[in-house]
C-alpha cells in the first residue's frame, strides 16, 4: 500500500490533505480497538479515576483534527469498557458484575466486529473520514452511555446490587433515547440474570446460595431455632434472615415478601419437610424493565410457601389444638385439675420459692393432670411446673417491654412481700417444640405464665374463702344470730364474692364483663382465616397483650390494690379458725362417751349440736373486734378500688365492666 | 379420681328423682344402660368420675346408694332396664319391707336400728374415693322413709363426715291438693329442722311449682309422676354440669355453693329451668337466645318453688345470690348484653346490704344428647321469698299441732315416747326388783326421786316434755323464717346486735350472747 511505504517519521502535515486523510483514518481505527498510531497518540492518566485522552498531531489538517476529535470519544469508551471487562472478570467482583462484564464483552465484540468492516472497507479504498464517523454514530451513543455507567461503577466500585441499580436508573434516565435505553435494559437484565438465579433459590427452595454476599437478605448462623424457646425477644425468627442495605430498586417493593417467603420455606426444611416451590412454565424469574412478571412469580411462591407452611403448622403440628390445651392449662379453661393439683399439693407449696421441690411438684401435677378431665387431651403432657423467685408484681416490672403503664411507682416497690411462698411464684409452663415455638415464643409464654400466676393466685384465695366458709358452716347448728359469727360469715360472703367476680371477669363467665374467652374467640376465629404464620403471631401477640392489659397486669397501681384485698383475704381466712374456736366451746366431757351416748340414747345427740356451744366471754370481744376490724379495712379498701377504677375507666373502658361486678349492683350503698 | 360427689337416695321419692338423675347422667356422658361407655362416646373433657367410678371390667358404677324400708320402687329398678347399673351391694332394703308408714318418727328411728349397715355401705363408697367432696341426698320431707330415714342420715354424715358437704335434693310436698299423708306437716317439720342444722345446701324441688309448670309450661293436664320427676332430673343434672363438665369456675361443690349461700342457714336454694320439655314435644320448641333464657330464668312461673307470698311482701323479697348455668352454644359476648339488659330494666331485686348480681357459669352441652334447643338455662338462686314456704309448714303444722291431731303415732317411737324421765324410771325399777345389794337401793331411790321431779315440773310447765322435739323444730323453723326476712332489710349486718334480748330465742341449746359493739 502507498500509505505503507511512506516515511514514517514525518510529521502528517507534509502531506497532502487526502493522503492525511488516509492516514488519520488508519490510526483512527487502531485506536478503537486500542491501539496507538503514529500520528493518533494515546495517553492513559492514571489517577484516582482512569481516564484516557487522544492527541493527533497538531500539524494535521484542521478539518482532519475535528472529524477525528469527534471519534475519539468512542475510542475512549472502548478502552473504558474494556478495562472495565478485564477487571469485573475476577474472581472477587461476585457474580452481578461477571454477568454485567459478559453482556459488555459481548457488546465489544459487536463493537470490534463493526470495526474490522470499517478496516475492510478502508482497505477496498471505500472509507472516507466522514464516512467513519457517520457508521460510527449508531454505536457511539450506546458506547458513550455504558461509559459512563462503568465509570460510575469502577469509581465506587460498585458491586452486587449496586450495580444493577445503576443500570437501572441509568436507563431511566436515558429514557428519551429508545436505543440507549433498550441496550441498558438488555445489560440490566443480563447482569440481573445471575442474581435472580439467587433469587430464584430463596423464594422457590429457601436456600441462600450466595457465595459473594451480593443478595440483600443475610443469614445469622450464630443464632440456632432451639433458642427460641429460651430467648424472650424471639431473636431467632426475627433475625436469622434479614434484609441489608442495597436492594435492587426493583423489589425493592417486594423485598419484604422476599424475605419471608424464603423464611417459610426454610422453616419448612428445618422440619424435615423439602419443600420446593412447584416449577412452572413460567416460573423463571425474568425482570424486563416494564414487565412485571417476576413480581408475580415471587407472590406466586409467597402464597405457595406461607399457604404451606401454615397448613403444615396447623394440621401436621395442631397449632390450634396445642393452643387450645395451654387455655386449658395456663388459662384454667379446664379448671378441675387446679382443683386437684391444688388439694395434694398444697402442703409443698406452701414453702418458700428456694424450698420447694420442683421434681416433687412436677410429679403431683402429672397426677392431677392424669386423674381429670385433662387426661383426654393428647398435649398433657407438655405441661410443666416452674416456680419462679419473685412475685408477680416484681415480675411484672422487671419485664420491661410490657409498656407498663405508670410504672414509675413500681420501679422502688417497698410492698414486697418478706415471706413469699411458692403459691405467689408458682407457674405453668409448656413444652413446645421446633415449628410451633414461631408462634408460641418465650415471649408468647410468658405472657401466658403471668396471666396464670394470677388466675392461680386468685384461685388461691377463692380456696381458702371456699375453706372459711365451710368452717362457718359447721357452727350452723348453733344461733349465731347477732354474733361476731353472723357478722363475719357476712364478711366472708363479700370476700367471696370479691374474688368471684375478679375470677369471673378475668375469665368472662363473668358477672357483667369478660376478658379471657371473648377475646380468645376473637382470636380463635382470626387464626382459622389467617393466610400466614406472620398473622397468626400477631392475631396471637394481639390476643395476649390485650389479655394482658385487660387482667390488669399492665396496671401496677390497679394490681397492688388488687394484690392487697387478696392479702386480706388470706389473712381473714387464716383467721377464720382461730375466729371460730375461740367463739366456740366444745363441750369436752361429752366427747369422749359419745359413742356409747349415740348407741343407746337418740335423745342425747341432737344432731350433735349438744357438743358446742358459744362462748359469752370477754373472748368473743376480741373476736367481734378482729372481726370488725377485717371488714372495715376490707371494705374501705374496696371502695378505693372501686374509686380508682371508675376514675381510670374513662381510659379503659373495660374496667368500667370490672367496677360493676366487683361492686355489684348497688354500688353506692354498698359500704352502708 | 378427685372430689367425688356420693349419692344417696333415701325413700319412694328419692329413688325415684334418684334414678332419673342417673338415667340422665347416662344419657349426658355416652353410658350405656350396662353402664359400658358407648362407641360413639368417644370425645373427652367431662368428667365422669365425679359421679361414677370404673369397675375392673372398666363399666361405670354410679356412686350412688339406694335406701328403702319398702320394696317397691327398689324392685322397680332391679327390675328395670339400669338394673345392671347399680352396685348391688349399694341397695339396702328393710328385711321387713314394711315401709315407714308416712311417719318421720319410724322412718327416723328405723335408720336409727340399721345405721351400722348404712355407714359400711357409706364408708366404703368413701374410701373408694380420692378426695371425697361430699353427698348429695335425694328424697322427700313429707313422706316417711325419705323425711325420718333421711333425716336421721343427715345427722349421722354431720357427725362422722364433719369436714364433707351434704347438698340435698328435697322435694316439697304437693300443698294444692289433699295429700293421703295427714301427718305430712308434722314430718315435714322435723326434716326441716335437719334441712337447717345439718346440710349445706338444700335445692328445694316443690311439687306444687312442679305440678303447676307441668300443667302450665307443658300443656299437661294431669302430669304423672314419671313427669315431674323427669323435671327434677334435668333440674339435678343441669346443676353439676359445672362440676362434670369443667370450665373456669365452680369446678368444685365447695366452690359452687359457697358463692351462692350467704350465711350457713340461709342455704335453701331455689331453682329453675327453661326451655322445658318432656319427651320431645314437638310443638313447645321455640326460638332461645341467652336474653330470653336469663330472661325467662328470673320470671316467677319458670321457678320450681311457688311463693305463698301475698303481693306486698312479694314485692319486698329480694335476691341474695343468682347463679345462671347457661349451656349450649352461647357467644360469650350475648352473656355481656344479656346481663347489661338486665341491669338496664332492673329485673332483679338484689339485697342492699351487700354486693350482689347475676353469676353466669357457660357449660359445654353433652354432645351426645340431642336437644331441640340452642341454649338453656338453669338458675340457681337464693332468694328472701323462700320463708313464704316455710311460714306455710310451719302454719300447717300449727293448725295440726292445735288439734293434737296424730300424736299417738309419733309417741310409739322412743324420741316422742310419752314422758322419757318415766321410761328412766322403770328402768330403776328394773333395777329395783333385780338388783340385791342393799346399798344400791338408797342411790336408786335418789334417782327415783330426782327423775319424777322432773316429770313433775314438765308437767306443771304445761309442756309434754316427749313432743319438744316439735316445739324445738318450730322455733328453728321460725328463727330461720326470720332470718329470711331480716335479710330484705337494709340493715340485715346488723340484724340482732341491737337487740340483746332477742338473742336468747333459738333452737334450746344454751346459746350465748355478746355485747354488740356497734
Amino acid at each position: 500500500m502507498k500509505v505503507n511505504s511512506m516515511d514514517f517519521d514525518n510529521p502528517i502535515g507534509c502531506y497532502d490533505a487526502a493522503v492525511q486523510e488516509l492516514i488519520v483514518i488508519d490510526d483512527i481505527l487502531s485506536a478503537m480497538v486500542g491501539v496507538e498510531g503514529r500520528h493518533v497518540l494515546i495517553k492513559i492518566v492514571h489517577g484516582k479515576h482512569d481516564d484516557v485522552t487522544f492527541q493527533v498531531d497538531p500539524s494535521m489538517d484542521l478539518a482532519l483534527q475535528e472529524l477525528a476529535k469527534r471519534i475519539f470519544p468512542l475510542c475512549r469508551s472502548f478502552l473504558l469498557i474494556n478495562q472495565f471487562v478485564e477487571s469485573r472478570s475476577q474472581f472477587k467482583s461476585g457474580l452481578v458484575n461477571h454477568a454485567f462484564s459478559a453482556a459488555l464483552r459481548a457488546l465489544l465484540i459487536d463493537y470490534q466486529a463493526m470495526v474490522a468492516q470499517l478496516e475492510h472497507q478502508f482497505r477496498l479504498g471505500r472509507l472516507s473520514l466522514q464516512g467513519l464517523w457517520f457508521y460510527c454514530q449508531p454505536m457511539m451513543g450506546s458506547m458513550l452511555a455504558l461509559s459512563t455507567v462503568i465509570q460510575k461503577a469502577s469509581e465506587n466500585n460498585f458491586s452486587g446490587s449496586a450495580v444493577l441499580n445503576l443500570l437501572q436508573n441509568q436507563a431511566k434516565a436515558m429514557a428519551g433515547d429508545n436505543a440507549v435505553r433498550l441496550l441498558l435494559e438488555k445489560m440490566t437484565q443480563c447482569a440481573s440474570n445471575a442474581y435472580l438465579s439467587i433469587l430464584e433459590r430463596w423464594v422457590y427452595e429457601g436456600v441462600i446460595d450466595d457465595p459473594y454476599g451480593e443478595f440483600f437478605i443475610t443469614e445469622n448462623k450464630s443464632l440456632q431455632k432451639e433458642t427460641l424457646t429460651q430467648d424472650y425477644d424471639a431473636k431467632y425468627w426475627r433475625q436469622r434472615y434479614s434484609l441489608k442495605d442495597g436492594i435492587p430498586s426493583f423489589l425493592a417493593n417486594i423485598a419484604g415478601t422476599i424475605l419471608t417467603t424464603g423464611k417459610y420455606l426454610n422453616v419448612m426444611r428445618e422440619c424435615g419437610h423439602n419443600v420446593q416451590v412447584p416449577p412452572s412454565e413460567n416460573s423463571k424469574l425474568m425482570s424486563y424493565g416494564s414487565n412485571h412478571h417476576y413480581l408475580e412469580c415471587i407472590k406466586a411462591a409467597y402464597k405457595f410457601a406461607s399457604g404451606e407452611l401454615l397448613n403444615l403448622i396447623k394440621e401436621k403440628y395442631d397449632l390450634l389444638g396445642k393452643l387450645q390445651s395451654i387455655k386449658h392449662y395456663l388459662l384454667l379453661d379446664q379448671g378441675d385439675f387446679l382443683v386437684h393439683f391444688m388439694d395434694i399439693a398444697r402442703d409443698e407449696l406452701a414453702r418458700k420459692p428456694d424450698e420447694v421441690s420442683v421434681e416433687k411438684l412436677q410429679s403431683l401435677l402429672d397426677l392431677a393432670l392424669r386423674t381429670t378431665a385433662a387426661s383426654a387431651d393428647p398435649f398433657f403432657e407438655g405441661v410443666t411446673c416452674v416456680v419462679e423467685r419473685s412475685s408477680l408484681l416484681k415480675t411484672l416490672g422487671t419485664i420491661k417491654d410490657l409498656e407498663v403503664s405508670q410504672s414509675s411507682s413500681s420501679s422502688s416497690d417497698p410492698e414486697e412481700p418478706v415471706s413469699i411462698t411458692a403459691l405467689e411464684t408458682f407457674s405453668l409452663s409448656y413444652k413446645v417444640l421446633w415449628p410451633l415455638s414461631i408462634v408460641l415464643s418465650r415471649k408468647a409464654l410468658t405472657k401466658y405464665q403471668l396471666i396464670f400466676r394470677f388466675l392461680f393466685h386468685c384461685k388461691h384465695v377463692d380456696r381458702q374463702l371456699c375453706g372459711a366458709w365451710q368452717m362457718h358452716q359447721g357452727v350452723r347448728a348453733l344461733n349465731t344470730r347477732g354474733t361476731a359469727l353472723s357478722r363475719s360469715s357476712l364478711l366472708c360472703r363479700s370476700m367471696l364474692k370479691f374474688i368471684n367476680s375478679l375470677l369471673h371477669y378475668l375469665t368472662f363467665e363473668a358477672s357483667l364483663s369478660f376478658v379471657i374467652e371473648p377475646n380468645w374467640h376473637v382470636m380463635y376465629n382470626r387464626l382459622q382465616s389467617a393466610n400466614s404464620i406472620d398473622e397468626v403471631i400477631q392475631y396471637h401477640d394481639l390476643f395476649l397483650d390485650k389479655c394482658l392489659r385487660e387482667c390488669l397486669l399492665l396496671l401496677p397501681e390497679l394490681l397492688k390494690k388488687v394484690e392487697r384485698l387478696k392479702s386480706m383475704c388470706l389473712q381473714y381466712a387464716a383467721t377464720t379458725q382461730w375466729l371460730i374456736s375461740s367463739s366456740i366451746e366444745i363441750h369436752s366431757p361429752e366427747e369422749p362417751t359419745d359413742d356409747s351416748i349415740r348407741s343407746n340414747k337418740a335423745k342425747q345427740r341432737k344432731s350433735g349440736n349438744v357438743r358446742q356451744v358459744l362462748k359469752s366471754t370477754t373472748g368473743s370481744v376480741a373476736v367481734m373486734d378482729s372481726v370488725l376490724k377485717f371488714e372495715k379495712e376490707f371494705n374501705a379498701e374496696l371502695q378505693s378500688l372501686g374509686s380508682i377504677l371508675s376514675s381510670s375507666s374513662q381510659a379503659e373502658p373495660y374496667l368500667a365492666h370490672l367496677a360493676q361486678s366487683i361492686l355489684g349492683v348497688k354500688n353506692e350503698k354498698n359500704g352502708l | 379420681m378427685p372430689r367425688e360427689i356420693i349419692t344417696l337416695q333415701v325413700g319412694q321419692c328419692g329413688n325415684q328423682i334418684g334414678m332419673e338423675f342417673w338415667k340422665q347422667l347416662c344419657l349426658e356422658h355416652g353410658i350405656s344402660k350396662e353402664g359400658i361407655l358407648e362407641d360413639f362416646a368417644t370425645q373427652g373433657g367431662d368428667r365422669k368420675d365425679v359421679f361414677f367410678y370404673q369397675a375392673d371390667d372398666q363399666h361405670y358404677i354410679p356412686r350412688a346408694l339406694l335406701i328403702d324400708l319398702e320394696p317397691r320402687v327398689i324392685n322397680g329398678i332391679q327390675n328395670g332396664e339400669y338394673r345392671n347399673l347399680y352396685n348391688h351391694e349399694n341397695i339396702f332394703l328393710s328385711d321387713h319391707g314394711g315401709g315407714a308408714g308416712n311417719n318421720w318418727a319410724s322412718g327416723y328411728h328405723q335408720g336409727k336400728n340399721v345405721e351400722e349397715d348404712i355407714m359400711d355401705m357409706i364408708d366404703r363408697e368413701a374410701d373408694g374415693s380420692d378426695s371425697l367432696e361430699g353427698f348429695v341426698l335425694c328424697h322427700s320431707i313429707a313422706g316417711g322413709t325419705g323425711s325420718g330415714m333421711g333425716s336421721y342420715l343427715l345427722e349421722t354424715l354431720n357427725d362422722r363426715y364433719s369436714k364433707k358437704l351434704v347438698q340435698t335434693y328435697s322435694v316439697f310436698p304437693n300443698q294444692m291438693e289433699t295429700s293421703d299423708v295427714v301427718v305430712q306437716p308434722y314430718n315435714s317439720l322435723l326434716t326441716l329442722k335437719r334441712l337447717t342444722l345439718n346440710a349445706d345446701c338444700v335445692v328445694v324441688l316443690d311439687n306444687t311449682a312442679l305440678n303447676r309448670i307441668a300443667v302450665e309450661r307443658l300443656h299437661l293436664s294431669n302430669p304423672t309422676f314419671a313427669q315431674t320427676n323427669s323435671l327434677v332430673s334435668t333440674v339435678m343434672s343441669a346443676s353439676t354440669t359445672t362440676l362434670r363438665y369443667p370450665g373456669y369456675m365452680n369446678n368444685d361443690l365447695v366452690g359452687l355453693l359457697a358463692s351462692l349461700i350467704p350465711t350457713p342457714r340461709c342455704h335453701f336454694l331455689m331453682t329453675g329451668y327453661t326451655p322445658l320439655t318432656v319427651e320431645r314435644q314437638a310443638n313447645l320448641i321455640r326460638k332461645t337466645t341467652v336474653l330470653d333464657v336469663m330472661r325467662r330464668l328470673l320470671q316467677a312461673k319458670n321457678v320450681m318453688v311457688s311463693s305463698y307470698a301475698r303481693t306486698k311482701d312479694a314485692s319486698q323479697a329480694k335476691y341474695i345470690s343468682i347463679l345462671n348455668i347457661i349451656q349450649g352454644e352461647v357467644d360469650p359476648t350475648q352473656v355481656h348484653e344479656s346481663l347489661q339488659r338486665i341491669r338496664e330494666r332492673k329485673l332483679v331485686n338484689f339485697i342492699d346490704w351487700g354486693p350482689a348480681s347475676i353469676q353466669v357459669a357457660l357449660s359445654r352441652k353433652s354432645p351426645y344428647v340431642q336437644t331441640a334447643h340452642r341454649v338453656s338455662g338453669l338458675m340457681l338462686a337464693s332468694h328472701t321469698s323462700i320463708r313464704h314456704l316455710f311460714s306455710r309448714c310451719l302454719s300447717q303444722y300449727e293448725k295440726l299441732r292445735k288439734k293434737q291431731a296424730f300424736l299417738d303415732n309419733y309417741r310409739k317411737f322412743p324420741m316422742f315416747a310419752v314422758c322419757a324421765p318415766i321410761s328412766y324410771a322403770h328402768s330403776y325399777i328394773d333395777l329395783l326388783n333385780t338388783t340385791a345389794a342393799s346399798v344400791m337401793y338408797f342411790v336408786s331411790l335418789v334417782h327415783l326421786y330426782v327423775v319424777l321431779t322432773q316429770v313433775i315440773s314438765s308437767i306443771k310447765n304445761g309442756q309434754d316434755n316427749d313432743l319438744s322435739e316439735f316445739d324445738e323444730s318450730r322455733d328453728i323453723i321460725e328463727s330461720l323464717v326470720d332470718e329470711y326476712k331480716a335479710c330484705e332489710s337494709p340493715d340485715y349486718i346488723k340484724w340482732g346486735m341491737e337487740d340483746p334480748n332477742n338473742m336468747m330465742t333459738g333452737e334450746g341449746s344454751d346459746s350465748g350472747s355478746l355485747d354488740p359493739k356497734s
